[in-house]
């Protein structure tokens, strides 16, 4: 049964991230609302859920720490703790550490033991009424307003003592078709406790010949101590109770009173070693005989070598083979293996059930129009024809409409990207010691999934960008005349078909000058090269460039902006710059609507037809003799308004039987990536339309200059030409120019 | 339990599917009658017209759109260096799986599914360097007909046709 419910992991996952996005952004405006107590029940209710399913999937890692966060969160909510700004970093610090533990559970790294021991140690004090000292959290209190509350706790909670409760548990019948085990269920309340007096009442099963066996008809009770309070002991039925008879009943003999006095009191040895499991305290026999210096860890090594295996121990008493061994070791392997594959990352989407909907009466009414069809062609007449035209225009707009509802399945609101930046200026103004706000609009616009998952990073470089180098401390901005507060404005909208995201400060501006100075030194311009605006700004994004005057812990070493520009045109996109000295710098991202289909330029070359991506265009043109150059009668150059790019002739690069091979009757479709350009040789411009991106490589295998495959209006396949190897094809064939 | 086991086989064979895999599609280059394992086969289509793909080895004819899937098309003449002929309405494409791949083999015309029994194959004989022999499996004997058995997988290098990712 365990093993079946690894089906859940993904959605665990998924689910889990969701939580910690909720947990984190509560905790973020917590420090704001300290005594929202609505806010803080929303943040317990999503730690509770995780450490819930958590804990019934095996992640026990993760259940434990969640737990430990939410015996904080407990007290927070019961008002028997104030939200103070260390307790808020506390906790903003262990939401790290928890998507570190989940990730591990994902199969990522394990996250530092120290470090998630430590945390555990300071939730516990912090839940235990110690007030957290500077030392404890390093960090500055909140950064954006200074949170005013009282610290200290107001009443203290009891520790977990022990407690008994007598259990009675009849499962519903169809619990099997549920897919799930009445067994596991009492494995996970062993879990939690010592479980006696288990009885299973057998009373309700029907003769053989009557019995369903695909249904339960046992029911259970039990005792269990733990130390578990009631809701987490209830929480192991969270998926039957809904149709089960349960009952949970307190019957601790002696409940211990919860005065201050006894809560302070420490926990005896004996119930220590009952809840070693629980808590995770306790320290090997090995570890203790070497820190009491009574052993030294080579000589506990040692001794921990001779240490026999379960396996050569059965083997020595002749219980099983050492075939048997083997195997079973294969098999733990095989398993391993298994278990390990299927944590790679299974990508799975959440739909939002509204677009299924609409996308299932769609496919209802293309088959009606199919059957309609059907109908017709069975007793067709050429009277008929215009009946026939009317129903393969339905057909038509049938299938349309099913593309983009189905391409909409991928689309996702880009608010999901959005959530990791509130944290990120949090951090950036604590480091920095600036003070910072982010305001975030059109979380609702949607984009497709592969390119919200690939905007994180740019994104997350640009804001660094603005809060490092583009916002002013707050001195220089009161000197400014600007309110104190930095803001960070971070939008996205529609624009034609493409979706713009901006990244928008009110800092200093871009310096003119320093770019120019540092542009010159590098090398990257000569002197008295004249330059617009546009051309200046864009010079940041040159590898290895960066104003800063400082390495800051934030950024600094020059890294970054060329990666947020090769990043979105990976995506097919652009990065405009605006900026006004004193007043701000804003970064435009222009990204197409999705990954899977571009606005392409049909071109001819001879008879075949070839698609140049619209975003790589820069222009057509139709040379002329004065505008063509040559360079040892070999390398063809083009003079567009002064500069000067390398022609590509398609048919010599592809082989293809042209229609010219004069230059001058042929089209040039200067094309540009990542700031080179180069003007491709074309018969003819065919036409723009979008275009559905198929890969080749999935039969077939990488084509040097082909980015993909299309299939076109009359069913054959047409191919995408891929211009950063257009350009690479530039150089092989020796066209370089130096 | 091993009546079950029988039964499902005789079933089988009565579907026609190869229990022991010595079912073999065949289908001819000119004179030659050549056979690949039926497993491998996905399906068999008339010829249409391919869109030649750039810079690729002459016998990889092209792409096709074989229901939405991208699907190289080779000529089975051309890469045994045989002598070309035009493509008529008789031309098939047999669409086979190789690594994972779905690639379609142009032939001349596909004759029928032939049961070949392990020990009626043998080995693949030497003719030196004049003719590469790396690409057969064996030699088929079905009744008085002579199956050059193929080995697919061998008759793309991994450069050509790299395994799957």
């Amino acid at each position: 049964m365990s093993s079946d419910l690894s089906q859940f992991n993904d959605a665990f996952f998924e689910e889990a991230s969701e939580h910690m996005t909720s947990i984190e952004d509560g905790l973020l405006q917590l420090e704001q609302r300290p005594s929202d107590l609505e806010l803080l029940a929303t943040i317990f209710r999503s730690a509770h859920s995780i450490k819930g399913v958590a804990g019934m999937l095996g992640f026990t890692g993760v259940a434990q720490f969640t737990h430990k966060m939410e015996t904080l969160l407990d007290q927070l909510r019961n008002g028997k703790l104030a939200v103070t700004p260390p307790v808020a970093d506390l906790l903003l610090r262990c939401t790290d550490v928890l998507k570190a533990l989940i990730g591990e559970a994902k199969g990522g790294e394990k996250p530092d033991a120290a470090q998630v021991g430590h945390l555990e140690q300071q939730l516990a004090d912090c839940a235990a009424g110690k007030v957290l000292t500077a030392n404890q959290a390093p960090s500055a209190p909140a950064p954006v307003v200074q949170v005013s509350a009282t610290t200290g706790p107001t009443a203290l909670d009891a520790p977990p003592h022990p407690m008994q409760f007598t259990i009675g548990w009849t499962p519903p019948g169809n619990i099997f078709q549920l897919g799930l085990d009445p067994m596991q269920v009492i494995k996970d309340l062993r879990n939690l406790g010592a479980v006696s007096h288990l009885k299973v009442d057998a009373g309700k099963l029907p003769a053989l010949d009557t019995m369903d066996p695909e249904q339960c008809y046992l029911a259970w009770s039990l005792v269990l101590d733990t130390i578990k309070p009631q809701e987490v002991v209830e929480a192991v039925f969270e998926f039957v109770k809904d149709d089960s008879i349960l009952s949970v009943l307190d019957t601790t003999p002696d409940p211990p009173v919860a005065a201050p006095s006894a809560a302070v009191a420490a926990p005896s040895p004996s119930h220590v070693r009952r809840t070693a499991d629980d808590e995770g305290d306790v320290k090997p026999l090995g570890a203790i005989l070497v820190e009491t210096g009574a052993v030294s860890q080579e000589e506990l090594n040692n001794a921990l070598a001779q240490q026999k295996k379960v396996g050569e121990i059965l083997v020595e008493q002749h219980v099983i083979t050492p075939q048997q061994v083997a195997q079973a070791l294969e098999t733990q392997k095989h398993a391993e293996a298994t278990a390990q594959a299927k944590k790679s990352d299974t990508a799975t989407i959440r739909v939002d059930t509204a677009k299924i909907d609409r996308l299932i009466n769609l496919v209802g009414e293309l088959v009606i129009t199919q059957s309609m069809l059907t109908d017709l062609g069975k007793n067709f007449s050429p009277v008929k024809v215009p009946l026939l035209l009317e129903h393969m225009a339905q057909l038509e707009r049938n299938t349309r409409e099913i593309q983009e509802r189905v391409m909409g399945i991928r689309m996702l609101q880009i608010g999901t990207a959005f959530q990791r930046f509130p944290r990120l200026v949090r951090d950036l103004a604590q480091k920095s010691g600036k003070k910072l706000q982010l305001v975030t609009g059109g979380e609702e616009t949607e984009l497709d999934k592969g390119v919200i998952e690939s905007i994180g990073d740019p994104l997350t470089h640009l804001i660094r960008n603005s809060a490092d180098h583009g916002l002013e401390p707050p001195s220089e901005r009161t000197a400014a005349g600007k309110h104190e507060i930095g803001t960070i404005r971070l939008n996205a909208y529609h624009e034609g078909g493409s979706i713009c995201i901006t990244v928008e400060d009110d800092g200093r501006g871009l310096n003119r000058d320093r770019i120019l100075a540092k542009a010159l030194k590098q090398g990257v311009i000569q002197e008295g090269e004249k330059l617009s605006d546009d051309q200046i700004w864009q010079l940041i994004f040159q590898p290895g460039f960066s104003t800063a005057e400082k390495v800051t812990d934030v950024s600094g070493r020059g890294v970054g902006m060329d990666v947020v520009k090769r990043n979105i045109e990976a995506l097919g996109g652009t990065v405009g710059i605006k900026t006004t000295t004193g007043k701000g710098t804003i970064f435009t991202l222009k990204l197409p609507l999705t990954l899977a289909i571009i606005d392409g330029m049909t071109v001819r070359v001879g008879n075949e037809l070839y698609i140049i991506p619209l975003v790589s265009i820069v222009e057509s043109i139709q040379p002329k003799t004065d505008t063509v150059r040559t360079i040892a009668d070999q390398a063809e150059l083009i003079n567009v308004r002064g500069a000067y790019h390398p022609i590509l002739r398609l048919h010599q690069a592809f082989n293809i039987d042209p229609e010219h091979t004069d230059l001058l009757e042929s089209i040039l479709v200067i094309v540009e990536t990542e700031g080179e350009r180069v003007a491709v040789m074309v018969d003819e411009l065919v036409g723009q339309q979008q275009v559905v991106i198929k890969s080749l490589e999935k039969n077939f295998r990488k084509v040097p200059g082909v980015a993909g495959a299309t299939i076109l209006g009359d069913g054959t396949v047409g191919f995408i030409l891929d211009i950063r190897g257009m350009l690479d094809l530039t150089r092989r064939s020796e066209l370089k120019v130096a | 339990m091993a009546a079950l086991e029988a039964s499902s086989k005789e079933l089988d064979q009565e579907m026609g599917i190869a229990t022991d895999g010595n079912q073999y599609l065949t289908f001819t280059l000119g004179d030659e009658l050549y056979g690949v394992d039926i497993l491998k086969v996905q399906e068999i289509k008339g010829y249409t017209a391919v869109t030649r793909i750039p810079n690729t080895p002459t016998y990889i004819k092209g792409v096709l759109n074989l229901r939405g899937t991208i699907v190289p098309i080779v000529d089975l003449r051309c890469r045994f260096n045989m002598e070309e002929t035009k493509y008529t309405m008789f031309t098939v494409i047999v669409v086979v799986v190789v690594r994972e791949k779905v690639v379609g083999l142009i032939v001349d015309s596909v004759s029928d599914v032939l049961n070949i029994a392990k020990q009626d194959i043998q080995d693949p004989p030497e003719f030196g360097h004049k003719i590469d022999t790396s690409f057969l499996n064996g030699i088929g004997k079905a009744g008085d007909k002579l199956v050059a058995v193929l080995n697919i997988e061998r008759l793309f290098d991994e450069t050509t046709l790299p395994g799957s990712v």
